[in-house]
């Protein structure tokens, strides 16, 4: 990416956003969440807004990953969890009887914390989506698989190595093609879960940049661990203290001006 | 010393000298059934020795010496009051006239020493009645006797060369064209059995199976004739005549030789290629003389067969049920039951599982198979007789457990993150499995098989209930369609080690096959598994750095 990019990226201003004049796409209404008789998420009530980048922090354990986890139903896989409230995207009750958890998450794609690329080829990898949805087309498959491996700004380093096996690629590189296979099913929203905590600065640094390029196509929800990070790359951040959505605003806002103490006791590094 | 102690050096020299008498024992073990085993194929010498029986009555014995022991003999005069008088196994062949193959000598009647090389001695390998050691005396062949020694020798060698060729091409029409047009025989009998039975038996279903019976029988005649010639063919080689030791004189036919060869005049170059060829015949012969001649070809093909069937059988019962209980069961009682019963199944004496197969497969599916499926061939049964198929399912459930649960070591090492990157992207749970998590499996998988294979064809008792025999007439693997006979008997490797070594009349002879067959053996389960690994190396080299 450009130097000119990098210095957009870090020097954008979120001054003029405002939760109220975005478009919604998801929603999430007195939401609760128990892991067996424990509670760890309480009445969650928030607007996620289309083609901004929302960041969720908080110390750990607080849930804010168990919450991004609720919008793809990746919570599902864990026996024990129960949900109560409601959960919308576009519109559509993602947790209603009718909605099938498959195309769901085609609609919200998901990048997690350790990258985790399949072992196969670069190009497998980028195509697995593709082809889960039948489409095995080879002109579609290659246009797809370019398309988002530029959109993950991986093409100029994997486009002579495409039938190379993924694993072989640097940590950076495997999250790159992670968010590159995340993309490439195109999906609505996408959803990152600490995508840098395994990085080093210099690939951290890169998925940074992705994402700012990424939220002109895609609804974004990064959880961090990193404040700066959320500081750089996100629109709206939200602050979760044990289960609890505390604070959520413009990030310009709940970084320079929080209005609850815990906001301010978090982000001054009084804990955490 | 207390130091030493403290360290836990101890502990370092128990676990190396474990290991260490461990690797001796698998050394020891392979380096004798391979000496044992391949000196059998090696030329031996022939020795002349005279002997002195108690009664003052002297003989001459030419044979191959076999086998030596030290037996004690009280005697007073001697310092311990014990004297060593070793006793020789002597292989003195011509059974048809001294009765027995080998005889034991002992060394206090032996008169001048024991290793006296007989000169210019042949030995003749027969069909018949195992070998003959002798001179040639004259070789006769159309009427016409040949006396020269160098002359005979040479005509002789023709003639046997001729007469391989013969057998060879009576074996061939025999077993294959002639078995080939009888399998099609039997199977239109069969074909009319079940038209009868559907009573669909009409006029020109009679006139269609009659013209192709009359075609094949044609056919049967035109190779029976063929036989018959050559049958006289070899009949008129010809035959030698050999002066054997005890002043006897025998009569070889020429037909009945399998080779011939002077052991005491070979060079080393011969030795050895005599040994080969030895080895060969071994790998590619039918066995002869109720298995204690010639070759283990088709146990080697019944023992391969059965264990490649096996694999196909267990491979996927045991990886869906693995599957089933690592993915999909709920934790509980019921899956913990389960898992019990499999770690059980495996500590099943192996002759209990030999036993359910010949209750249940042979008896009950077998059976049912027949009444279903083959009822026209009622009362000789088809599947409701041990056989192939049991035999290998049989062993299939016998190695079920390992294949259970090294798949689901496999699957439990497949880390989470993958399973939930392929879910994130919009794939089922069973697409998941499919697609990740099962090829990322397969190493684990393979590993199951390998472990399988090494115990399924070594297992030998629940074989004998199931479908091994001694000599099968036809091998389970032919040309004819389908090509593998699945309700066929077959021969094993372990089960004729077995048969030759314990059941057989002629104990001393079949020794060395014995030691030959499981040196076969043990190679035929090392290169099975040997494949097996290199299959999972690759594998297990395509996934390799998923484990950083």
């Amino acid at each position: 990416m450009s130097e000119k990019n990098i210095s957009v990226a870090l020097d954008r201003d979120h001054r003029s956003l405002s939760l109220q004049d975005e478009k919604v796409a998801m929603e999430v209404k007195d939401w609760n969440l128990y892991y067996g008789s424990k509670q760890a998420l309480k009445e969650v009530n928030m607007i996620v807004p289309e083609h901004r980048v929302t960041a969720f922090i908080g110390p750990s354990g607080c849930g804010k990953s168990t919450l991004l986890r609720c919008f793809n139903r990746m919570n599902d896989l864990i026996d024990i969890v129960s949900v109560e409230g409601e959960m919308t995207l576009h519109g559509d009750d993602i947790y209603a009887r009718e909605m099938n958890v498959a195309s769901l998450r085609r609609r919200v794609g998901m990048v997690f914390q350790k990258p985790n690329p399949f072992p196969k080829t670069i190009y497998e990898n980028v195509a697995y989506g593709l082809r889960l949805q039948g489409i095995n087309d080879k002109s579609v498959l290659d246009e797809t698989v370019e398309w988002a491996l530029k959109g993950a700004g991986l093409w100029d380093e994997a486009k002579d190595r495409l039938n190379e096996n993924a694993l072989g690629m640097s940590g950076g590189q495997q999250q790159r093609l992670c968010i590159a296979r995340a993309i490439a099913i195109k999906p609505e929203v996408l959803l990152l879960d600490e995508p840098t905590s395994a990085l080093d600065p210099i690939s951290t640094l890169a998925i940074e940049e992705l994402i700012f390029e990424l939220k002109k196509d895609f609804t974004i929800m990064i959880v961090t661990h990193n404040m700066q990070q959320a500081a750089r790359v996100s629109d709206y951040t939200a602050f979760m203290y044990m289960g609890e959505l505390i604070e959520y605003t413009d990030t310009d806002s709940l970084f320079t001006n929080p209005s609850q103490k815990r906001t301010e006791d978090y982000i001054t590094g009084r804990y955490g | 010393m207390k130091d030493w102690f403290k360290k836990g050096e101890h502990w370092i020299w128990f676990s190396a000298s474990a290991v260490s008498i461990s690797l001796v024992l698998v050394f020891g073990l392979l380096a004798m059934i391979s000496y044992k085993g391949l000196i059998h194929f090696w030329p031996h010498e022939v020795y002349h020795i005279e002997i002195q029986h108690s009664d003052g009555q002297k003989e001459v014995v030419v044979g191959e010496l076999h086998d030596s022991k030290i037996k004690e003999v009280e005697d007073a005069s001697a310092p311990h009051g014990k004297v060593e008088v070793p006793q020789y196994l002597i292989k003195t062949g011509n059974r048809d006239v001294y009765g027995i193959d080998f005889r034991w000598i002992s060394s206090e009647d032996v008169i001048g020493s024991m290793d006296t090389l007989e000169k210019d001695v042949f030995v003749i390998e027969r069909f018949e009645y195992g070998n003959v050691y002798g001179f040639i005396d004259s070789v006769r062949v159309d009427g016409q006797v040949f006396n020269d020694p160098l002359k005979r020798v040479e005509v002789l060698k023709t003639q046997v060369e001729k007469g391989t060729d013969l057998n060879s091409e009576i074996r061939h029409i025999e077993k294959v064209e002639i078995g080939a047009i009888n399998y099609k025989i039997e199977g239109l009998r069969l074909e009319e059995k079940k038209l009868r039975a559907n009573d669909e038996f009409t006029a020109e279903e009679e006139a269609r199976l009659n013209a192709e019976r009359a075609e094949l029988q044609k056919a049967f005649e035109v190779y029976q004739a063929q036989v018959q010639i050559l049958y006289k063919d070899s009949r008129a080689l010809g035959e030698v005549t050999l002066n054997i030791a005890g002043n006897h004189q025998l009569v070889v036919p020429i037909r009945k030789i399998v080779h011939f060869w002077q052991p005491n005049n070979m060079s080393l170059a011969e030795d050895i290629g005599f040994f080969f060829n030895a080895v060969g015949n071994f790998l590619l012969d039918d066995p002869r003389e109720a298995n204690t001649e010639g070759g283990v070809f088709p146990a080697i093909i019944g023992t391969v067969t059965m264990v490649m069937l096996m694999a196909v059988f267990v491979t996927p019962m045991g990886v869906i049920a693995a599957i089933y209980m690592s993915e999909y069961a709920r934790e509980g009682t019921v899956l913990r039951m389960v898992r019990i019963s499999i770690n059980n199944l495996a500590g099943v004496p192996s002759i209990v599982f030999g036993i359910f197969g010949l209750g249940f497969f042979v008896y009950i599916m077998g059976s049912s198979i027949d009444e279903l499926f083959y009822s026209y061939a009622l009362p000789s049964p088809t599947f409701g007789s041990p056989g192939l198929l049991w035999a290998s399912l049989t062993m299939a459930l016998l190695t079920l457990p390992v294949v259970i649960v090294s798949t689901q070591e496999g699957l439990s090492r497949i880390p989470r993150a993958l399973r939930e990157g392929g879910l994130a992207l919009g794939a089922t749970k069973s697409e998941t499995i499919m697609r990740i998590v099962l090829p990322m499996t397969m190493p684990a998988i393979m590993t199951g098989l390998i472990l399988a294979i090494a115990r399924a064809a070594g297992e030998v008792a629940p074989l004998m209930l199931v479908g091994v025999v001694k000599l099968a007439p036809e091998l389970p693997l032919d040309m004819i369609s389908p090509f593998v006979h699945l309700d066929r008997k077959f021969m094993h490797l372990g089960f004729h080690i077995y048969d030759v070594g314990f059941q057989s009349p002629n104990v001393e002879a079949s020794q060395p096959l014995v030691y030959a067959t499981s040196l076969l053996l043990v190679l035929i389960i090392l290169s099975l598994n040997f494949g097996a690994i290199m299959i999972r190396n690759r594998l297990r080299e395509k996934y390799k750095s998923l484990d950083n």
